[in-house]
């Protein structure tokens, strides 16, 4: 047992030395998963008053927790270089804007339900995998978080629910309307869907 | 109807017998009549059935729909978008993600059609019957229901697991098939799954099965009422038919109107789930083609035993 111990502590010291290394993942999503559920489960922020208020708390948790241009450039995949940077501005705006409309109303309906974080997986040493189950009265849903290390923080750059990719799902939705369309009026596309 | 009405009279003292068949009858034509009701919202039905181990999200798209893209440019989308999503694997650029399944699809015409129609079968028929029948009905006996539809497809998962010579997996499945049958009163509790047992499902399914044999996916079909499907699952639903004991009750609208039920009760556990999803899209037909496609493929690699990919590339 304790040598187990003194092999942990070991092993905990060369992690803590390597450069940039920010703590495991699995604490900093777990760190922000939580923030979201503290908010969403505010007894005091309750009602529709209340929702914006949550909205706001929510968007301030995602700038913490994603890496918006990641994401973005992992979406549009081959199609991300053939934008132009403004062009490439817009669209990392657009479509967080996207997630967070889809997203928030679902997240802040989480109430009862239990999240397990069960394992964390190294993919490189800058990328890691962080395994979670969401625990609902009727079903078990399993969500992973892919992570980057970036500036000594690990953030969140895709998120894998029931094995359906959420990056690899806009990607595919976004190739197939750039094989038809310009990439401003793939631009348009998405401020209607913003707005509307 | 083929009701012979009888005169009043007929119902003669002579025969109470008589009358409590005459009772069974019309229960039966009433159960009858309720299937065709419900036939239509059956979309589910089978499509959750043995059918589809599609996870809660991706299943809802059994009742498919497509949004009326708001922009004439995108709904033109043809059959040579699959081949420039193809491409996408090639790019390097961003590491791991890039080479996950992509589906052919030939049909797409088609299939956006018979996408708008499970749609509408959903927001018309479906949806207001589950919702209908969620009110009247609470969620633990809902479960409990799911719990004894699952149960009974044991049969799949048993012989898939054999199959695909997972001797364990199977071993397993007869543990919770007995364990939930015995203790579970017919399937409708999951004492198999609860904390002291934890003998977890071993998912599997013939469309599975032949993938791990290396049959590739082939083309995306949309079936009316049963929803996203690739040529090779198409293949492995017909076989788990025959595995699933529910397909062996006759007479045959008895059969529908279990198959209608069960449909109903699934989708009674998951409205909302399937309007996320279009909702959260910005093509909600391409978006569920895709999900359907990874999640296959993933069920797939998993068996095989490629835990998914863990691939040290992507350091940029």
């Amino acid at each position: 047992m304790e040598r187990h111990f003194i092999g942990l502590s070991i092993l905990m010291f060369f992690l803590s030395t390597l450069p940039g290394y920010a703590g495991a993942p699995l604490d900093t999503v777990q760190t922000n998963v939580n923030k979201v559920l503290d908010v969403a489960r505010d007894p005091k922020l309750k009602g529709e008053s209340a929702k914006r208020i949550k909205k706001e708390k929510l968007e301030a948790i995602y700038e913490q927790m994603f890496d918006g241009v990641e994401l973005s450039m992992r979406t549009l995949g081959k199609n991300w270089i053939k934008i132009n940077p403004a062009q490439q501005q817009e669209f990392i705006q657009l479509y967080r804007q996207i997630l967070e409309k889809a997203y928030i109303d679902k997240i802040l309906s989480y109430t009862n339900e239990k999240i397990v974080f069960s394992k964390e997986n190294m993919l490189s040493n800058n990328q890691a995998e962080i395994q979670t189950n969401v625990i609902t009265s009727s079903k078990e849903i399993p969500i992973f978080y892919k992570v980057i290390l970036k500036d000594g923080i690990w953030k969140v750059y895709d998120v894998v629910v029931e094995n359906v990719s959420l990056v690899q799902n806009y990607r595919s939705q976004f190739n197939s309307i750039l094989a038809k369309n310009t990439p401003d009026q793939l631009l348009e596309i998405l401020r209607k869907k913003v707005k509307g | 109807m083929r009701r012979s009405p009888r005169s009043p009279g007929s119902c003669s003292p002579y025969s109470s017998e008589r009358t409590k068949e005459r009772g069974i009858h019309i229960l039966k034509r009433l159960s009858f009549l309720v299937f065709l009701l419900t036939f239509l919202a059956a979309g589910c039905a089978h499509r959750s059935s043995p059918v589809s181990p599609l996870p809660q999200l991706v299943k809802v798209v059994s009742n498919s729909e497509q949004i009326p893209l708001k922009s004439p440019e995108v709904s033109v989308t043809s059959g040579n978008e699959s081949a420039d999503r193809k491409e996408n694997p090639g790019n390097g650029e961003e590491g791991e993600e890039e080479e996950i399944a992509t589906i052919t699809d030939p049909l797409e015409s088609f299939n956006r059609a018979m996408f708008r129609f499970n749609d509408k079968l959903y927001f018309w028929v479906l949806k207001p019957v589950a919702q209908g029948y969620k009110k009247v009905v609470p969620e633990a006996p809902r479960v409990g229901v799911k719990n004894f539809f699952s149960n009974l497809k044991f049969p799949i998962r048993f012989v898939s697991s054999l199959l695909q010579a997972d001797f364990s997996g199977a071993a397993t499945e007869f543990g919770r098939f007995a364990v939930n049958t015995i203790w579970g009163v017919g399937g409708l509790l999951d004492p198999a799954s609860s904390k002291q047992l934890n003998i977890p499902k071993n998912e599997a399914d013939l469309g599975q099965t032949l993938g791990v044999y290396g049959l590739g996916q082939g083309f995306y079909i949309v079936w009316p009422i049963l929803g996203p499907y690739s040529a090779r699952d198409s293949i492995g639903i017909a076989g788990d038919y025959y595995l699933y004991p529910v397909s062996y009750i006759t007479p045959w609208y008895d059969r529908l109107a279990v198959s209608a039920y069960e449909g109903v009760n699934d989708t009674s556990l998951r409205i909302g789930d399937y309007e996320f999803i279009k909702e959260a899209a910005i093509d909600p037909y391409v978006a569920l083609r895709d999900a359907y496609s990874q999640y296959r493929q993933k069920k797939v690699e998993e068996r095989r035993g490629q835990p998914v990919p863990p691939k040290p590339g992507g350091v940029r």
